[in-house]
């Protein structure tokens, strides 16, 4: 590891937080959290999706003003009322999604809301003064090239270049490499040693354990919006960081007893993949190579950091994206294409984001719940559509799914998440004779609900059907789940029995590590 | 204490209420500049009523200018469903008004037999206009806004040519025309034709197939949230496609309606920004196919008002001036209707949103 640049006892910390809480409505996003980052020193910030990472990261670049708690910079009490302010401290944060304008050019985008930005200006100047920041920070960019016609690593590139050239002396990266290949990430880390070098700060946040092991000085846990602690990288090793981030407290509520009368696991598998790979639109492999097979009356639980591949998953599953390679086979025969082929196969589908992917906000409870058979009798005859016959499937959904509705015309957005969660459920399983997919089925419900939502699973299950839920909550799928696959950037790094699994093994696997002894890969069938 | 407070949906009565207020502001509003500029308002107002609802002569007016704005309605509403605008309802007006005149001047024949033919050539040409804009919204994304309105100035420019150059009138030799129609939509009811109350019942027809079709409920869903119909798996470009195609039929069975019951010639200008209008109508129906019938019977009332006060030498701008004003109001309204009083909640008294 490259040394530090050694600071007398007496240098402040670049930014120390005492005690920061951020409270949203109903939520704990973050309490009492202490943290403090060092002249000359990579931290790095680490804890699941929803642990407060981004709502922290949001206070200190004065996005969201803290609730309670005190925010020192360089020794002296600071605030943020505007994102502008931080900036004006040195504070410079790159999210996730890059916020360039893809119609303009690099030099454009630098000196695009800034106030150095000369007044009367050209083009010439403009990239002029673009070459020679590139140069001052070691940061190569071409200052006449339109910001839609890079990669993704040079706009990050671009994006690092501006929050530099506002004087940031210390850089936050959201997620930094999820979008770069092995090579971009080798020149960032580079591009970041050099910046720590003249004694620069960086607050870096990755899910990627081998990352974080390679390019930070320390770390730190978040867990449920509280900080968990801070260790020297050199004292932490993977499994260590994967246990804490996930926590050792975690509920098995076992499900995995079946009811006397359960269809037992199938022989045949319900859907087999074969060497599937999904390319986006980018061009780059989202989903590579994942061979599985579904059996009916199992649950397969999927695990892995959000971003690595589940989505495609679930949509190859559910028939909303064709693979760029491989072959799906539903009962043993091609897949027929499209989603409303899928789900007349019986397939069901919960996605991640219910409200905009499985609902329609501004429509009526009765619109929204008619979705899966419109097409079909009571509803359909011909070219007509039932309004009465609707009417009558969303109460019985509505029923089933205990769900109160005063009026069946009320916008489906009025409902809290958790009945929309609860129709959506309904609704789908009621189509699922062969095979139900729900994505992050227990997001945002609370434990009533969720334990509610296992039960319906587990039913499904008894009735031999093939249930595949993707979850962040190791618990929920340990609980869960007959086997549990693991998501890493778009590979399926194994597949285990949930029995045997342990949940530090499995988070090893979500960061990408295959090389820990205990890990044991099931053969694939 | 209370406050005022937004809440995310506004019932129909309240929105009703909010722009019955808004009319009354803009008619206030209206008399107060007629007033400034030194008019007896008093006398204008009662020569205003008596010339619109007040008279028979006023309530022929009235639902001839009802007939266009009900289909042009009609037609930007089918496109506000899939979450479109078709803005080129002046240029399917005037396409379906060709089609209908080219049949009705070079096909002869028998009125019953001939009256349908030039509808269906009129809906054709409607379609066949938009259809450009549909295929380049369906499959490449591009904003149907600026291609059906691009499309009108040609469209407006195809009729004065028609009309002027091989359709020109060779009878009389006026310039403008061609020659008037051999056939023509029966009369009603004075100058009202048949037109109108086939109108009315094609947006009831229409407001049907939105609601008790599966195109519609698809239109609906597909309309209303992209990601739904995708994860549906419904055909979203065929129902764009369908959705414009009918819109352009609506618009441009407008213009046969108007060529053959109501000017009985092919000229320049004659769509007389009904196609625009439309829009007016559209969006003052909310997206509700029925509601496009109180629309149009407003819009229409504008239109007759301007016409009275055009003969008491007001300028002939007043229309726009008016509309604008209407439109501003009722926009207010609806935003308004979203507001209500609200008592915070103090102990166990807890006011529900409904």
């Amino acid at each position: 590891m490259a040394d530090p640049v050694k600071q007398g006892n007496g240098t402040p910390p670049v930014l120390q937080l005492l005690g920061v809480s951020k409270y949203f409505p109903g939520v704990i996003a973050n309490e009492d959290v202490n943290l403090d980052v060092r002249p000359g020193e990579i931290l790095g910030l680490l804890g699941e999706n929803g642990a407060g990472k981004s709502t922290l990261m949001n206070v200190v670049t004065g996005i969201y003003q803290a609730d309670a708690g005190e925010i020192i910079l360089d020794g002296y009490g600071a605030e943020f009322a505007t994102p502008q302010d931080a900036i004006r401290a040195g504070i410079g944060m790159v999210h996730q999604h890059f916020k360039l304008v893809p119609a303009f050019t690099v030099a454009e985008n630098i000196h695009l809301g800034w106030s150095e930005t000369p007044k009367r200006t050209s083009r010439a100047v403009l990239e002029a003064r673009t070459r020679e920041l590139s140069e001052r920070f070691g940061f190569p960019v071409d200052p006449a090239a339109r910001v839609e016609t890079l990669s993704a690593g040079e706009q990050q590139r671009v994006e690092i270049l501006r929050v530099l050239s506002r004087e940031a002396r210390l850089l936050i990266l959201d997620e930094p490499t999820a979008v770069l290949t092995p090579q971009e990430t080798r020149e960032l880390f580079t591009a970041l040693r050099a910046f720590r070098a003249k004694g620069n700060a960086v607050i870096i946040i990755s899910h990627k354990l081998d990352e974080v092991m390679e390019i930070t000085d320390r770390v730190t846990v978040l867990r449920a919006g509280r900080n968990v602690g801070t260790w020297a990288t050199a004292d932490c090793s993977p499994n260590m960081l994967a246990a804490t981030m996930v926590g050792h407290d975690i509920q098995r509520q076992d499900l995995h007893a079946r009811s006397g009368d359960a269809a037992p696991v199938s022989t045949a598998p319900v859907i087999s993949l074969r060497d599937v790979t999904v390319r986006n639109d980018q061009n780059v492999v989202t989903l590579s190579d994942v061979t599985l097979d579904i059996f009916g009356g199992e649950i397969f639980g999927v695990a892995g950091v959000a971003g690595n591949g589940q989505r495609e998953l679930t949509e190859i599953l559910t028939g909303l994206i064709t693979p760029s390679a491989g072959t799906i086979l539903l009962d043993g025969q091609a897949a027929p294409s499209g989603a409303a082929a899928f789900a007349k196969a019986g397939v069901g589908h919960i996605p991640q984001d219910r409200l905009n992917s499985a609902l329609a906000p501004s429509l009526g409870i009765t619109d929204n719940m008619a979705v899966r058979e419109y097409d079909r009798a009571p509803i359909g005859s011909g070219v007509l559509y039932r309004a009465t016959e609707a009417h009558a499937l969303a109460e019985t959904i509505a029923e089933v799914a205990d769900v109160t509705i005063p009026d069946f015309s009320m916008p489906v957005r009025n409902l809290s998440g958790g009945n929309q969660q609860r129709l959506v459920a309904r609704r789908e399983m009621r189509i699922a004779r062969r095979l139900l997919v729900a994505a992050y089925p227990s997001r945002g419900l609370d434990i009533g609900a969720i334990a509610s939502m296992h039960r319906y699973f587990a039913s499904l299950r008894d009735e031999g059907v093939a249930v595949v839920i993707v979850s962040e909550d190791l618990g929920e799928l340990l609980g869960l789940s007959d086997r549990i696959g693991v998501l890493c950037g778009g590979r399926m790094m194994a597949v285990l029995d949930s029995i045997t699994a342990d949940s530090e093994e499995i988070g090893l696997l979500m960061g990408g590590r295959t090389s820990g002894a205990s890990v044991q890969t099931e053969a694939l069938t | 204490m209370s406050r005022f407070q937004r809440f995310p949906t506004a019932p129909a009565r309240r929105i009703l209420v909010c722009r019955a207020i808004a009319i009354l502001v803009s008619v206030i509003v209206v008399s107060l500049l007629l007033a400034m500029s030194g008019r007896n308002v008093g006398e204008l107002a009662h020569l205003v009523l008596t010339s619109t609802i007040g008279s028979r002569f006023g309530l022929e007016d009235l639902a001839l200018f009802m007939t266009p704005l009900l289909l042009t309605g009609g037609a930007v509403t089918v496109t506000r469903r899939m979450g479109l605008w078709n803005i080129g309802g002046e240029g399917q007006f005037y396409l379906g008004a060709a089609g209908a005149a080219g049949v009705g001047l070079f096909i002869h024949g028998p009125a019953i037999l001939i009256l349908p033919l030039m509808a269906l050539a009129a809906m054709l040409c409607g379609m066949i206009w938009i259809l450009l804009p549909a295929l380049a919204r369906a499959f490449a994304d591009v904003n149907e806004i600026i291609t059906t309105l691009l499309l009108n100035f040609v469209a407006g420019l195809l009729v004065y040519w028609l009309a002027t150059g091989p359709w020109r009138d060779r009878v009389t030799g006026a310039l403008a025309s061609t020659e008037r129609l051999p056939v023509s939509i029966p009369d009603l009811w004075g100058v009202v034709h048949w037109g109108f109350p086939l109108a009315l019942l094609i947006v009831g027809g229409l407001a049907a197939i939105m609601s008790s079709t599966r195109w519609g409920y698809e239109v609906r869903i597909s309309g209303a949230s992209a990601g739904m119909a995708r994860y549906a798996g419904m055909p979203v470009r065929v129902r764009i496609i369908s959705a414009m195609l009918l819109s352009g039929a609506l618009a441009a069975l407008a213009g046969m309606f108007e060529v053959a019951g109501t000017v009985h010639r092919l000229q320049g200008g004659m769509a007389d920004n009904f196609g625009y209008l439309g829009i007016v109508v559209a969006v003052l129906a909310r997206g509700s196919c029925l509601a496009v019938i109180p629309a149009a019977f407003l819009m229409a009332l504008i239109l007759d008002v301007g016409i009275v006060l055009q003969t008491q030498q007001v300028a002939a701008t007043v229309v726009l001036a008016i509309t604008g004003l209407v439109l501003l109001l009722v926009a207010i309204a609806d935003e308004c209707a979203h507001y209500r009083v609200v008592t915070p909640a103090t102990g166990r008294t807890v006011r529900k949103a409904s």
